[in-house]
């Protein structure tokens, strides 16, 4: 594993160093937003969704997979490793709209879709919100079924 | 075009409330599995996982309540909460990964662990079922040496009653009141004999655990079973097997667990490319098993512990397995010894008489010699010393 990673950084680190600069200027207004703890949200994301990918491959790893508690299991991680990564996404869209055009008051506002970023950060909203909801269902059922497997396997 | 804010607004606050009660519930499971098992680290981590879930469904509430309130409410004097709050909410994120990571660390190790314990158990059992195997056979071969030597101890006293009584017959008179007496103690002696005659002969028959067997096809067997060990381990096996069966009464599941330690010995001691040499023959009265490898072999002073308990030189290793091998030999009245020089191998043989009942130690006690009442075990003849 650590032999397949040590290329992939190197190859990384060498394509930013060896970049044009004009292009490396664009990368990195492209994702110019907030201040430093802005950025280290968006890592702690890219964190989390890795523990929920490693956890799945664990689970596949010791052959787990099997069990239909695990399986719940891996869906639900499954599901909170996307919605990681449409966190970051989602965050991106928001912390980079530049002055979103709002419209009206309280329960009457309305925000203009003035570009692909503001539909972004309006879709990323909602999946934000709605891939939480059968994740954590599905990691409730999983305990529940390991729960009774537990119960049963009882001596 | 434009699209209004509220139900996103709703769709925060009831779709994370979902969350919230749904991460209480998984946390209630999660601990009852922990109560059942808590020397489970699955459990255990599940359990601190649910536990960072709570914390964090809350905080992500809390943190977005605030956001959309600074954001698209105008209620910037939540702003500074509001970081707060997203700051914990990065924390949880954190903290949630490095249980993760931690446990999938643990989690290996305890598997290896697991695969040890399971590996140390199956082990532990062999070598129980091997001891009361042992016990079992020691405490039979001891029960009926003990009938054997009361029965050798009843026929003596016994020849001495009916041969006396045979002569006191032939002297007394017909007309003789005593002779009545005499012709029923010689009845009841012979009756007695015929008794005794009977529970040497149950006695001697009772060799349940050994069976006439032919070491060759033990051997055969034994390395059909190693055969895929020693090709892992990419060892050339050299057979050399008498061609005549060599049959004895053996115990053919003993021998198995003795002929395998040695080979397992000489497998972990040859180096890949190594050759094991096993080898049968047929010695006078005793049939020879040889194994012979090419390894590291042993320096002095450790052949010279190799029979002593618990002594190993194996990382792990119990220091009876050596300890069994010279026991099942002993069982079947043979001999064992071990030559080995460092750096040239080890070699061990063993010798089993090849009808180990009638070895001179034990028709001794089954069968003494110079018994009173003859072969025929007719209570005719008084002893030679009277």
């Amino acid at each position: 594993m650590r032999r397949r990673v040590i290329p992939v950084w190197l190859a990384t680190a060498m394509l930013v160093f060896l970049a044009p600069r004009f292009s490396l200027a664009e990368g990195v207004s492209w994702y110019t937003f907030g201040t430093e703890g802005s950025y280290v949200h968006e890592f702690a994301h890219l964190l989390f969704a890795a523990a929920m990918l490693s956890f799945i491959y664990e689970i596949f790893h010791a052959g787990l997979q099997r069990y239909r508690g695990f399986r719940l299991l891996a869906w639900a991680w499954g599901l909170l490793a996307w919605w990681n990564l449409d966190a970051v996404v989602g965050h991106w869209a928001e912390w980079t709209l530049k002055n979103p055009v709002i419209t009206g008051t309280g329960f009457g506002r309305q925000v203009l879709m003035s570009d692909l970023k503001t539909w972004i950060f309006y879709i990323g909203k909602i999946d934000h919100f709605v891939l939480l909801v059968p994740a954590f269902y599905l990691l409730y059922r999983g305990l529940r079924v390991l729960d009774q497997q537990a119960e049963v396997e009882r001596p | 075009m434009t699209l209004p804010l509220y139900p996103l607004w709703f769709l925060i606050n009831f779709c994370s409330s979902l969350v919230i009660i749904l991460c209480f519930l998984s946390l209630r499971v999660s601990q009852r599995l922990v109560r059942r098992d808590p020397e489970n680290a699955l459990w255990l981590f599940l359990n601190w996982l649910c536990i960072t879930f709570v914390i964090f469904s809350i905080l992500h509430l809390v943190a977005h309540f605030f956001l959309e309130a600074v954001t698209y409410w105008n209620l910037p004097n939540l702003a500074v909460a509001q970081r707060i709050f997203g700051s914990f909410d990065t924390v949880i994120y954190v903290t949630i990964a490095a249980i993760t990571f931690f446990f999938h660390c643990i989690w290996r190790m305890y598997r290896r662990m697991e695969v040890d314990h399971h590996h140390l158990e199956e082990t532990s059992h062999e070598i129980l079922a091997l001891n009361r195997e042992m016990e079992a056979l020691v405490m039979e071969r001891t029960m009926a040496e003990m009938a054997l030597g009361m029965a050798h101890g009843i026929r003596n006293p016994l020849h001495v009653i009916g041969g006396f009584s045979h002569r006191l017959l032939r002297k007394t008179d017909e007309s003789d009141p005593s002779r009545a007496w005499a012709s029923a103690i010689a009845e009841e002696a012979k009756r007695i004999e015929h008794m005794v005659e009977r529970f040497e002969t149950l006695a001697q028959r009772k060799t349940s655990f050994f069976a006439q067997e032919d070491l060759n096809s033990i051997v055969e067997a034994t390395l059909e079973l190693l055969r895929p060990e020693l090709r892992a381990k990419n060892l050339h096996l050299v057979r050399e097997i008498y061609p005549e069966p060599l049959v004895g009464r053996y115990n053919k599941h003993l021998l198995k667990v003795a002929l395998a330690h040695l080979l397992r010995n000489a497998m972990e001691a040859s180096r890949i490319g190594g050759t094991i040499m096993v080898r049968t023959c047929m010695e006078k009265d005793y049939s020879a098993l040889i194994v012979r490898d090419t390894g590291r072999g042993m320096p002095p002073d450790v052949v010279d512990k190799v029979f002593v308990p618990f002594y190993t030189t194996k990382l792990g290793g119990t220091g009876l397995g050596m300890v069994f091998v010279r026991q099942i030999v002993d069982e079947h009245r043979g001999t064992i010894t071990l030559e080995s020089r460092p750096g040239r191998g080890t070699t061990v043989t063993i010798r089993l008489p090849l009808r180990f009942a009638e070895s001179p130690e034990v028709s001794e006690e089954a069968g003494p010699s110079g018994e009173p009442g003859g072969p025929d075990g007719k209570p005719g003849t008084p002893p030679e010393t009277h």
